[in-house]
């Protein structure tokens, strides 16, 4: 299915015009035609036994790559291989120098450059391009009977010497002169040379907690030598020194370790390994340095590798450095972010077309920001309501959705979970807090039996057999989103038309006697936000949270401001719960903060991710339950089958409405669907701006609804929408949308509009708001009923007052004037005038008679 | 005040001759009646005269901060201006009118000079400006503006300039409203109240408007409100004054309370001249909070 995909995708390349676009471009378009690599080489080992080379092991490695072009910083592919030497002394960790005290494993590293010997130097692929994060794994500085490197049949004489690699040492280094050194320096992208042979003399990425966790990886084999992982690649965004990118060629580089083929009869250099093929080596033990990954740079090593050239999509702020003019923003969901980073060069660097700029915000923001014309378009995901006047269309764009992204470990180091399921009650408990996340939340009110986390939930357990059962603060919660979203609200539907859970999250126990945190009970749902409502602080001893007390469940579930955050803390398994405890001196205060990365082998967290999110960096997504027994993951076929119950609105500008209930019922429909449309007005806006917003949906869906990794392509994660099948409707809704937009055809109505002063209205600058309908008509307040007219452009449809856009030819007929008065203001000056006259009167009269009678 | 002009010598009269149930019956009357013709004449003289003289000094005020605001460039242009700050200068040649257009249309708001509805442009900007002015009470700036005629010229003065519109017609309840507004024009609609009937001239009940227009419009900011709370419409009334009325009314009482117990020790020439700039300044005051409770355009 992939390969005819990534086929379709490259002929398309290759016919995509993309005028302007950048000889990267170009030079990328050749490139897709190989896009799965596939290679096979035949590996030998031989050691010298009485001065006769004997071979001892040969085999035919097969490795293959999932992708290699148009990658983007942090894209995880898919590498595996067959035939390798399976892997003894296993570690649980294959990162960095976490990985090293293993045997026979496979390294896979990141290098600049390609293995091309007709290129310069300077392109080309060595030791000193590939990217380590510490200098175990580049220098070695040994005894010389233990310098292996040193017996290597496939070196020359210069390698073999007792000092090799960077020669002189550099002073920084201290090396002991006695000692076989061998210092693999690393060359930085600008050119500047690394020596490497001490923590303080790497590059600056590979300082002891850098930003980004290591990506190479020493990776095991089976039994059977086969293996596969998710390796990160990284851009020059994230690694600068490393420094790939659209420009800058570069590989990935996979040397199965095979041990050193020796030249002499050194007894370490022979060794065939400590560690029983399979076994694991959880204690850290020392390894035979022959056949470990810490030499992969000697000869033996090096000439077994299989590189990989892999070319980089453009950065995410390619479009602000080679296109000068002004964007166009188009505001909201970030479920699209995925395909606008593909999208946005395909305009920008096209000077027929405007410069499309995607801008994340919660949708609710981001549709006001389109009401009040601060941006053209909103990208949103559900029907917002208007606060302005002028009426809004919606163009389906892209068919997307949430997942649940998950990094769960097998216990015993058996890899990665790969099969997550997940019901409405088991979210409706992580999102209400229902979890205690430690001992330290035991006294909580109403909930002090709940399990620790959910993997201690005989529910989650049921669903997910064969997992650990140690409690985690991480594990109680899902990594979610802190402001508004649409995908909260599918999310708490899903949860809200659930019989289970519901009843759960109204108070009444689950079969297992969990009940749900008091705080949260019976939150109305669905919600577009999800509130901290527990404000209980744990009791403890410790002088840390005494002097920090806060709520607990807050700092557990720690939501976050955006789906890619999120998505980076499952990749990196680096939960949000802020519960650490650290101060820098023993002096300082305490301080709390997030908690440490979770150690490869027993990591288990859940995030709130976008699909789109989840593909690129090959983050794992549960299956949620629909009918009962069923679990539908978030496939094109679980999406194509939500919207074949998706219904289309009647007035057929409005989102579809995708019943929660109805998807459920579909059993095959994956509930995390979601369609992203393109909200516009269509009416008021300036000429400009609407033919921008009808040209992105127009190109968005039908160019960009191309797979590919590309320019204008639609990545992973996003289901195209064509014009026939279940997202036919889909696209017709988005081409009629397109057109009205660009002809701003909408007809004005809302209730509070009676009449008007007969002002037609306008925008008044590029992106200004409309002046008009709000302003007069309020001139006349009382409410009348709307008057009926025939608008001026003649399509016959009845509307109320209807500003028109253009002053017509001859006379309009414009309604009458409201009658607006105030019989208070009408008579009150009369009246207060009778009143002076008649009193004045009466006390005259009043008191000439009483004068009268008392003179008399 | 009758009370209170009664010599304190007149009481030890009084056991001489009782009063007879009518003669006091009588007396009350008279009593309440001259307090009601005391209080709708101050009302109505404070609305039709003093009302006018507190409106062109404050007017003469307003004109003295727009005319330095303007000069230093720091004149509001929209679309959200402090309540009572002055945006516009408005004159009309024709009857004779030159005002400081302040922003907001509630009654209070008005009792300074004719207001600019606050979720209309600004006059001069492209898009349509109300302004509305009170018809006979307070100085009544746009008491005569039904006397317009087509191709009047209106002069208004504003932040990004001069612009003259031209009157298209005076317009009352039932006329067709004027044609859309051409793209990039200005329009400007005057409101206020007319009389009609017997006391035309002191019952301005029916909202009467002028629409204006010129070719070419100001530039308009982004941002301009969807709405206006009711007490800004037309004929709008501030129901929020009540409370400020009740203070009024009481601090009046207590004021003719201390006048009686003032009449015990001091001689009434004292009194009158001590009291009386009190009470008059507290009647004016209260007539002030009585007007927002009142139409808008009165």
């Amino acid at each position: 299915m992939r390969l005819v995909r990534v086929a379709a995708a490259a002929s398309l390349v290759a016919g995509l015009a993309l005028a302007g676009a950048t000889t990267a471009q170009g030079a990328l378009a050749p490139a897709d035609d190989a896009a799965a690599y596939t290679q096979t080489k035949h590996l030998t080992r031989s050691i010298t036994v009485d001065g006769q080379e004997v071979e001892v092991d040969a085999r035919d490695v097969t490795v293959t790559a999932s992708r290699t072009t148009d990658l983007r910083g942090r894209e995880r592919i898919d590498i595996a291989w067959t035939g390798a030497h399976p892997t003894g002394g296993r570690a649980a960790s294959p990162f960095g120098e976490q990985g090293l005290a293993q045997e026979y494993p496979v390294v896979i590293l990141q290098c600049r450059g390609t293995d091309d010997p007709a290129l310069p130097l300077e392109q080309q692929l060595r030791p000193e391009t590939c990217w380590t994060s510490t200098r175990m794994q580049r220098s070695q500085s040994v005894e010389e009977s233990s310098a292996v490197w040193r017996s290597d049949r496939h070196a020359n004489d210069y390698e073999r010497a007792q000092k090799s690699g960077l020669v002189p040492l550099p002073p920084e280094c201290g090396d002991t002169e006695t000692f076989s050194t061998r210092t693999t320096a690393f060359v930085a992208a600008n050119g500047t040379v690394y020596p490497s042979c001490t923590a303080e003399t790497m590059a600056p990425e590979a300082a002891v907690g850098a930003a980004f966790p290591p990506a190479e990886m020493a990776a095991f084999s089976d039994l059977a030598g086969a293996g596969s992982v998710k390796f990160e690649v990284r851009s020059a965004v994230e690694n600068e020194s490393l420094g790939c990118s659209d420009k800058v060629a570069c590989s990935i580089v996979v040397i199965p370790i095979e041990g050193i083929s020796c030249i002499d009869d050194n007894q370490a250099c022979s060794a065939g390994g400590q560690f029983e093929p399979g076994a694991s080596n959880f204690a850290n033990q020392g390894v035979d340095a022959a056949v470990s990954p810490l030499l992969w740079w000697s000869a033996s090593n090096w000439r077994n590798r299989f590189s990989i050239p892999i070319t980089f999509g453009l950065a995410p702020d390619a479009c602000d450095v080679l296109d000068p003019r002004a964007p166009t923003g188009f505001y909201g969901s970030e479920l699209l972010a995925q395909a606008a980073l593909q999208w946005s060069p395909a305009y920008c660097l096209n000077k027929k077309r405007f410069k499309f700029q995607h801008n994340k915000m919660s949708d609710e923001a981001g549709f006001n920001l389109m009401e009040t014309g601060g941006g053209a378009a909103a990208l949103v995901s559900g029907l917002h309501e208007p606060k302005g006047t002028d009426p809004v269309a919606y163009a389906p764009v892209a068919v997307t959705g949430f997942s649940v992204g998950y990094i769960i470990d097998r216990p015993d180091n058996a890899g990665e979970f790969t099969d997550l399921r997940l019901n409405a009650r088991l979210l409706a408990k992580l999102m209400t807090q229902s979890y205690l996340g430690s001992e330290r939340a035991r006294t909580h009110e109403g909930m002090g039996a709940n399990p620790v986390s959910i993997n201690l939930d005989p529910e989650f357990q049921h669903l997910n057999p064969g997992l650990d059962a140690i409690g985690r603060e991480a594990a109680a919660t899902v990594l979610s989103l802190s402001e508004s979203s649409d995908v909260i609200t599918t999310l708490t539907s899903y949860i809200a038309q659930d019989e289970d859970a519901m009843a759960f999250v109204n108070g009444k126990r689950d079969p297992w006697g969990m009940s749900v945190n008091p705080s949260y009970e019976k939150i109305k749902l669905p919600t577009a936000e999800w509130p901290l409502l527990d404000d209980f602080v744990a009791p403890s001893e410790q002088e840390c949270y005494l002097q920090n007390p806060s709520p607990y469940f807050t700092q557990v579930a720690a939501p976050v401001s955006s789906l890619r955050k999120i998505a980076e803390a499952v990749l990196d398994a680096w939960p949000n719960v802020q519960t650490k405890c650290e101060r820098s001196l023993a002096t300082d205060p305490w301080k709390i903060g997030r908690i440490d990365r979770q150690g490869v082998g027993t990591r288990m967290m859940l995030g709130l991710v976008s699909v789109g999110d989840a593909r690129r960096f090959g983050l794992r997504e549960a299956e949620l339950a629909t009918r009962r027994g069923t679990f539908v993951g978030p496939t094109d076929g679980g999406m194509a089958a939500a919207l074949r119950v998706a219904e289309p609105s009647k007035s057929g500008d409005e989102p579809f409405a995708l019943d929660m209930a109805d998807v459920i019922k579909a059993e095959n429909a994956y509930p995390g669907t979601m369609v992203v449309y393109a909200a516009a007005r269509t009416h008021g806006m300036s000429k400009a701006d609407a033919e921008k917003v009808s040209s992105f949906v127009k190109l968005a869906t039908t160019e960009g609804q191309r797979f590919g990794y590309g320019n204008g392509d639609l990545p992973e994660g996003f289901l195209p929408l064509k014009a026939a099948g279940s997202t036919g409707p889909l696209f017709r809704q988005a081409q009629s949308v397109a057109t009205s937009i660009e002809k701003q055809d909408g007809t004005v109505d809302d209730g509070s509009d009676g009449t008007d002063t007969g002002d037609g209205t306008e925008t008044t600058g590029e992106t200004g708001p409309p002046t008009g309908p709000g302003s007069v008509t309020n001139v006349e307040p009382p409410e009348p009923e709307p008057v009926p007219t025939v608008d001026a452009e003649g399509t016959g449809k009845p509307t109320k007052v209807k500003p028109t856009k253009t002053p017509e030819p001859g006379p309009v007929a414009m309604p009458d004037t409201e009658p607006v008065s105030s019989a208070l203001a009408g008579e009150l000056l009369p009246v207060l005038l009778g009143i002076a006259v008649l009193g004045a009167l009466a006390t005259s009269l009043l008191r000439l008679g009483l004068n009268r009678r008392g003179l008399s | 005040m009758t009370a209170v002009a009664q010599r304190p010598t007149t009481r030890p009269s009084a056991p001489t001759a009782p009063p007879t149930a009518a003669r006091q019956g009588l007396d009350v009357v008279s009593t309440t009646a001259t307090m009601l013709a005391l209080v709708a004449t101050w009302a109505a003289v404070q609305m039709l005269f003093l009302g006018g003289l507190s409106q062109q000094r404050e007017q003469s005020a307003l004109y003295d901060q727009f005319r330095g605001e303007l000069a230093a460039a720091t004149a509001p242009m929209g679309p959200v201006t402090p309540l009572g700050d002055p945006v516009a200068l408005l004159s009309i040649a024709h009857i004779g009118l030159e005002q400081v257009v302040i922003e907001g249309t509630a009654s209070s708001d008005l009792l300074d000079g004719p207001g600019h509805l606050r979720n209309t442009v600004l006059p001069g900007q492209v898009g349509t400006a109300v302004v509305m002015g009170r018809a006979k009470t307070y100085g009544a700036p746009f008491g005569q503006i039904a006397d317009l005629r087509p191709t009047d010229t209106i002069r208004v003065v504003t932040a990004q300039g001069p612009k003259q519109f031209s009157v298209i017609g005076v317009r009352r309840a039932g006329d067709p409203l004027p044609q859309p507004r051409p793209e990039g024009a200005a329009r400007l609609v005057l409101v206020s109240a007319e009389g009609s009937g017997r006391f035309a001239d002191l019952s301005p009940g029916e909202v009467v408007y002028v629409d204006a227009q010129a070719r070419k419009g100001f530039p308009t900011p982004a941002g301009l409100p969807t709405a206006v709370p009711d007490s800004e419409h037309p004929m709008g009334t501030e129901q929020g004054a009540l409370p400020l009325l009740a203070l009024c009314l009481g601090l009046l009482l207590a004021m003719t309370l201390a006048v009686m117990a003032a009449r015990q020790r001091w001689s009434a020439a004292t009194v009158w001249v001590i009291t009386t700039p009190v009470v008059i300044a507290l009647a004016w005051q209260t007539t002030d909070v009585v007007m927002r409770l009142l139409p808008n355009l009165l």
